[in-house]
């Protein structure tokens, strides 16, 4: 254990130095760039929704550029820019008759990659979607009889465009709930701004001359890890309070559901090791709760949106700063790093 | 459509429970102590305080709904609307329309206020400040009505106001910040309730003890109120009522029921200095002990009203009054406008059934002075009292009534009828007055009284005619020379229960007792214009010729007849009642009279000095003197020497000896000498000035000995008489004290908090961490930087931004200790350990003094600290 928590302690001061790296581009992205990986270690997939411009795509790509892969020197990123007209297809790919051998062999789709930039998921037909979400969540591809089994490392950066809503097929509930956590991307402030013009020559360069910094291995050892990661039991009543409440709420239509709170958990842990941390703390759940349930919820109308989940947590946060100093009964075979 | 909560019915419930109950129960103590004072409300606090309680908690429960206020408000008013035409169509017959929209906008007033403020305490929460405000206002409105205020008085009606308004002040806030989700909430609710209902105790037992004297005369009604179902049928009607002592007292109101019932018991006594101009013939008068002046056409009861203009009714209770010590009241004289023909005439009340502290004479008495009872009679009567009265010459009991063939007495009658003539239209002091005693009920069957009067005085020019007009009637035969009406205890009931009785006596039964004559003897002659009012009290029966002046008044001679006021006379008595033919008024034997009581010239209550048995003298201070009448009284004591050698000297065991008084004894010396007679007071004169004027010796007649008790109880009566002046300054001290206390601990609150928690993360022990972030947070909090739904980290960041401090890092060792399962390094533990002192001087030195001395005032800033949020 001893040497596995020296080889921790390395992993974690390397994800910051992740953060640091994929900083020298994205810059004054901090906190998305956490929630990025939170959703990474924490197995799942994220959907991130702003404007066009604001850096999605090459947050996506320098995140893939920075992990070096177990065959390739780099993991293999794929994008695909979803359009009305895309197949399920186009995605998963598709049986292809070779001449030589006289048999239909499978020729793999953009699918089957580390990391896959979803852009503009919106605009694809239901159809497509849905083909999407259901490999997300499985792990694998079923094509007539044979099921091929995606990439150990499968991570999606979905991304969605919230102007020009023409013709487009808003994600349903149910299946915004396959994503992780969401993200408002957002603008950078001012000063940061004014930094990125005097130095865009320079961002570009980072970009091409990006460092290796995590290996996959590490990054399937984290993944491993984060499971570990210590949470104390009133943090775990915080989330079940927290799902309560939004089930509750008069201004909440549909509230979370036992699912969102086990991701919740999940997401919990991955972001304290993303922050350096082995056990999870009450600003964990602070910075969490918007990105993980939000999307999940179906509210009365927009004011309530802006209102209800903050009163809920602000609550929670208050229950949780009262309380003393208690130790963990019962860690329900937790094993502690 | 599914309507959503506001609040959880945990919450609701905790609402009605702990807001709703208290002010539902402080509103039906409200509206008690209104009734008192507000005649209009017609004693019916029991039913408007259910008014207001069902509409508070209807809307209490209603609003924990997301309904909107004015869309809901315009609905109930559309009810009221649609409600009040539906009462208007239904008044017919047996409701009185007019009555019945009294009591509709009272319950409407009621329902409404229950209604707005339930939406208050649901809704807003300011509500329970402008609610406490509101009913200070009106109990101090309340309060500045009455004319006699005392401490106690005021105490009683301010204190439960301050007592509810802090009540309900802090619960609404504790409920608002209260966390239904918490496990233990039952917990929660049953501690507060147990906690409510022990102040709610200790509020009973202080009213209580404020109150005891009033309770036990409710308790007394009470008692009585059984009695009255005791008889069976509950028709019957009393006009004397007892109390548990056996004693006797007019009742408070009268009631026309189907039957009356009488018992022959002797009452009381009486000697009445009045005699016609012959100085010989005993004039009788009637004996007054209230007026009904307001008629409840629902009930069908003759009401007292408090509220009566120019109230010239004098009430003192005799039995608090100190033995010989007149009390007078010169309102009385001025509010019954009599200035022609008037005297001052005496009358001595020997109590025997009568109640001791009821006070009888009659009418425009305004003096009260008890005596003792001579000492042969004290088995026979159990107190007396002298009155005095402004009576006209022209009043009498034989006005208008039954000179019986006696010449002399028709004689007087003609002449003052001659006199009353004069007055050609009765036109009273104001236009309130006259609207006052002229009101009637607008209604058909009052209608059918106004046309009888009309056709029955038709030849009648001047008052007084119409008068005698309806005494004809009353008196008059029908076609077969029968009397038109009869006098009946027993005149039976309308078929129709709740049909007016004054009609159905008037025009069908014409049969009834004395309320129904003066009932319909008012009401015609309020019809007419003419103002009158009915009065209650004892019937005069002038029996013995070997006792002139002297009157026995039995208990079936209680009865009510009509006063018609003339200007320039004053109110004067008329009875119409017709005289009862059957049960022919069995002569009552009368007894032997007390020997007459003297004029007392003077008395006088100190303390002795010195008694000389040799000289029968003794020297005393005297502290009150009463003296031809008049009262006076010193702080500064004066000395005066009695001549007792003739006096009876009486203890409250009975006769006793002069040597049984002793230097420091209490005394009250009485003198009915003659030759005080002719030495006067005059205006300017004080106690010691008539001292020095009197003869050495005083003589004296009467010597009692007061006993240590009757000498506290004198002594506290006379604080009671003294103080109301420097009372007001107490108590605004008392009440400035109270309040700038609760000022200042409001305004040290903070502060206060602040040095526990100070001394708690000073303190190190296992929990020090916690203890350090706590004050920590709440130092922060109180300057101004609130933490707000902040993630820690984030928020201890902002800190460490403003002030350089080291907060964050203390803040995720913190977090460490409270959420990791890995214990903190020593180097950790030292950080901890030594984060806070530095970092509160930090602060310190970084904050102004001014700046912190005012943010540390700010109650609010705690009470933000201490809420929890909500989720909606």
């Amino acid at each position: 254990m001893e040497e596995q928590n020296v080889q921790l302690e390395e992993i974690l001061t390397n994800i910051q130095k992740l953060v640091t790296n994929v900083e020298t581009v994205i810059r004054g992205k901090r906190t998305q760039i956490q929630y990025v990986l939170t959703a990474l270690l924490a197995k799942g997939h994220i959907l991130m929704e702003d404007n066009p411009g604001t850096g999605k795509t090459v947050m996506a790509k320098t995140l893939a550029k920075s992990i070096s892969g177990l065959h390739h020197d780099e993991a293999i990123f794929k994008r695909i820019q979803f359009t009305p007209d895309l197949l399920p297809m186009d995605l998963i790919g598709s049986h292809i008759f070779d001449d030589v051998k006289k048999e239909f062999i499978f020729k793999k789709g953009p699918l089957f990659c580390n990391l896959l930039l979803a852009d503009e998921i919106n605009r694809a037909s239901p159809k497509v979607q849905s083909a999407l979400l259901e490999c997300m969540a499985e792990h694998q591809i079923t094509m007539g009889e044979t099921t091929y089994p995606l990439e150990q490392l499968f991570f999606t950066i979905a991304t969605q465009n919230p102007v020009e809503m023409e013709g487009t097929y808003p994600l349903p509930a149910a299946q915004l709930d396959r994503f992780f956590i969401k993200i408002n991307f957002g603008y950078v402030d001012e000063e940061t701004e004014l930094n990125i013009y005097k130095d865009y020559l320079g961002i570009q360069n980072n970009l091409e001359h990006i460092k290796q910094v995590l290996s996959m291995k590490e990054i399937l050892y984290l993944q491993e890890q984060t499971e570990k990661v210590f949470i104390h039991d009133e943090l775990i009543t915080a989330v079940r309070n927290i799902v309560w409440d939004t089930r509750k709420h008069p201004d909440v239509v549909l509230g979370a559901s036992t699912r969102s709170g086990i991701i919740f958990l999940k997401c919990l842990k991955a972001f304290a090791l993303v922050n350096g941390r082995t056990y999870v703390t009450e600003d964990d759940v602070k910075q969490l709760t918007f990105a993980v349930l939000d999307h999940r919820l179906v509210f009365r109308n927009k004011e309530a949106k802006q209102k209800a989940l903050s009163a809920i947590l602000s609550k929670e946060l208050e229950r949780l700063s009262r309380l003393k100093i208690t130790t963990n009964a019962n860690t329900y075979g937790q094993s502690p790093l | 459509m599914k309507i959503g909560r506001v609040h959880s019915w945990k919450k609701v419930v905790a609402q009605l429970i702990l807001l709703i109950m208290p002010t539902a129960l402080f509103f039906f103590y409200l509206l008690w102590n209104l009734n008192r004072y507000y005649s209009i409300l017609q004693n019916e606090w029991t039913k408007q305080g259910c008014y207001y309680f069902v509409g508070l908690v209807f809307t209490t429960v209603f609003y924990s709904y997301r309904f909107r206020f004015i869309t809901t408000a315009l609905v109930l008013f559309l009810a009221y609307y649609f409600l009040y035409h539906y009462v208007g169509n239904a008044s017919i017959g047996e409701f009185d329309g007019f009555y019945l929209s009294i009591q509709f906008i009272v319950f409407t007033f009621l329902f409404s206020l229950g209604w707005v403020s339930g939406f208050g305490f649901s809704r807003s929460r300011y509500f329970t400040i402008i609610w406490s405000v509101l009913l200070l206002t009106t109990q101090i409105i309340v309060v500045s009505k009455t004319t006699e205020i005392k401490t106690d008085l005021l105490i009683a009606a301010i204190a439960p106001v301050i007592a509810y308004s802090f009540y309900i002040i802090y619960t609404s806030e504790l409920i608002r910040t209260m966390n239904e989700a918490e496990p233990r909430f039952t917990w929660f609710l049953a501690k507060r309730i147990v906690g409510f209902l022990l102040v709610v105790l200790v509020i009973l037992l202080g009213l209580f003890t404020i109150f005891k004297s009033e309770f036990k005369t409710i308790e007394k009604e009470w008692g009585n109120a059984q009695a009255k179902y005791d008889k069976g049928d509950g028709k019957s009607e009393n006009m004397n009522q007892k109390d548990h002592d056996g004693n006797m007292s007019n009742k408070d109101q009268t009631k026309l029921s189907g039957s009356l019932s009488k018992d022959k018991q002797l009452v009381f006594v009486a000697k009445l200095d009045n005699y016609f101009d012959d100085g010989k013939t005993p004039n009788p008068l009637y004996f007054t002990s209230c007026y009904f002046t307001k008629f409840d056409t629902l009930t069908q009861t003759f009401e007292r009203d408090s509220l009566m203009p120019f109230n010239d009714l004098y009430e003192p209770d005799p039995s608090r009054i100190p033995l010989y010590f007149a009390k007078q009241d010169s309102t009385v004289i001025k509010n019954t406008f009599a200035t022609k023909n008037r005297k001052v005439v005496t009358a001595d009340i020997y109590k025997v059934l009568l109640a001791p502290s009821k006070y009888l004479a009659p009418s425009t008495a305004f003096y009260c002075q008890p005596m003792s009872v001579p000492k042969e009679f004290k088995e026979q009567y159990k107190s007396t009292y002298r009155a005095k009265m402004w009576v006209s010459d022209l009043n009498s009991a034989y006005f208008i009534y039954n000179p019986a063939g006696n010449k002399q007495l028709e004689q007087f009658q003609s002449l003052r009828f001659s006199k009353l003539r004069e007055v050609k239209k009765i036109t009273g002091p104001d236009k309130r007055f006259m609207d006052y005693y002229t009101f009637m009920p607008n209604n058909d069957d009052y209608k059918k009284i106004t046309q009888l009067a009309k056709q029955i005085t038709n030849n009648a020019p001047t008052p007084i005619d119409k008068m005698i007009a309806i005494r004809d009637y009353f008196l008059s035969k029908d076609e077969f020379k029968q009397p038109l009406f009869k006098y009946s205890d027993n005149p039976g009931i309308p078929g129709m229960p709740s049909a007016n009785k004054l009609t159905y006596f008037l025009f069908e039964n014409r049969k009834g007792y004395c309320a129904y004559f003066a009932g319909a003897t008012l009401f015609m002659l309020r019809s007419l214009g003419i103002p009158s009012r009915v009065a209650a009290g004892y019937l005069t029966v002038d029996r013995s010729s070997k006792n002139p002046g002297w009157y026995w008044f039995y208990a079936n001679q209680a009865h009510a007849w009509t006063q018609v006021y003339f200007q320039g006379y004053g109110w004067i008595d008329f009875d119409t009642t017709v005289p009862d033919m059957n049960t022919h008024q069995a002569t009552q034997p009368d007894g032997t009279p007390p020997t007459n009581m003297p004029q007392t010239y003077l008395v006088a209550d100190g303390e002795v000095v010195e008694v000389d048995e040799q000289k029968k003298q003794i020297k005393m201070t005297v502290e009150k003197l009463l003296y031809h009448d008049k009262d006076y009284q010193t702080r500064a004591s004066a000395g005066m020497t009695i001549d007792v050698s003739i006096a009876t000297i009486t203890a409250d065991t009975g006769a006793v000896k002069l040597s049984a008084i002793k230097k420091g004894v209490h005394l009250t010396a009485v003198s009915f000498a003659e030759a005080l007679k002719n030495i006067l007071a005059n205006k300017k004169d004080s106690l010691a000035s008539i001292i020095a004027k009197l003869p050495f010796p005083v003589p004296i007649d009467e010597v009692k000995i007061m006993s240590a008790e009757q000498l506290k109880k004198l002594k506290k009566k006379n604080n009671e008489a003294l103080s109301p002046p420097i009372d007001w300054i107490q108590l605004g001290w008392l009440l400035l004290i109270i309040i700038g206390s609760f000022v200042l601990l409001l305004f040290l609150s903070p502060w206060m908090i602040w040095q526990y928690f100070n001394q708690r993360a000073k303190s190190s022990g296992n929990a020090k961490a916690y203890h350090v972030y706590r004050a920590s947070l709440y130092y922060l909090n109180q300057l101004g930087y609130a933490w707000d739904g902040k993630g820690p980290q984030e928020y201890a960041m902002e800190i460490d931004a403003k002030f350089g401090s080291s907060f964050a890092k203390f803040n995720s060792l913190y977090q460490k200790i409270k959420y990791s399962s890995n214990p903190l390094s020593e180097e950790e533990l030292k950080q901890v350990n030594e984060f806070y002192q530095p970092f509160i001087k930090q602060i310190k030195t970084q904050t102004k003094l001014k700046t912190r001395f005012s943010k540390f005032l700010n109650i609010y800033t705690t009470l933000h600290y201490f809420n929890q949020s909500k989720t909606s």
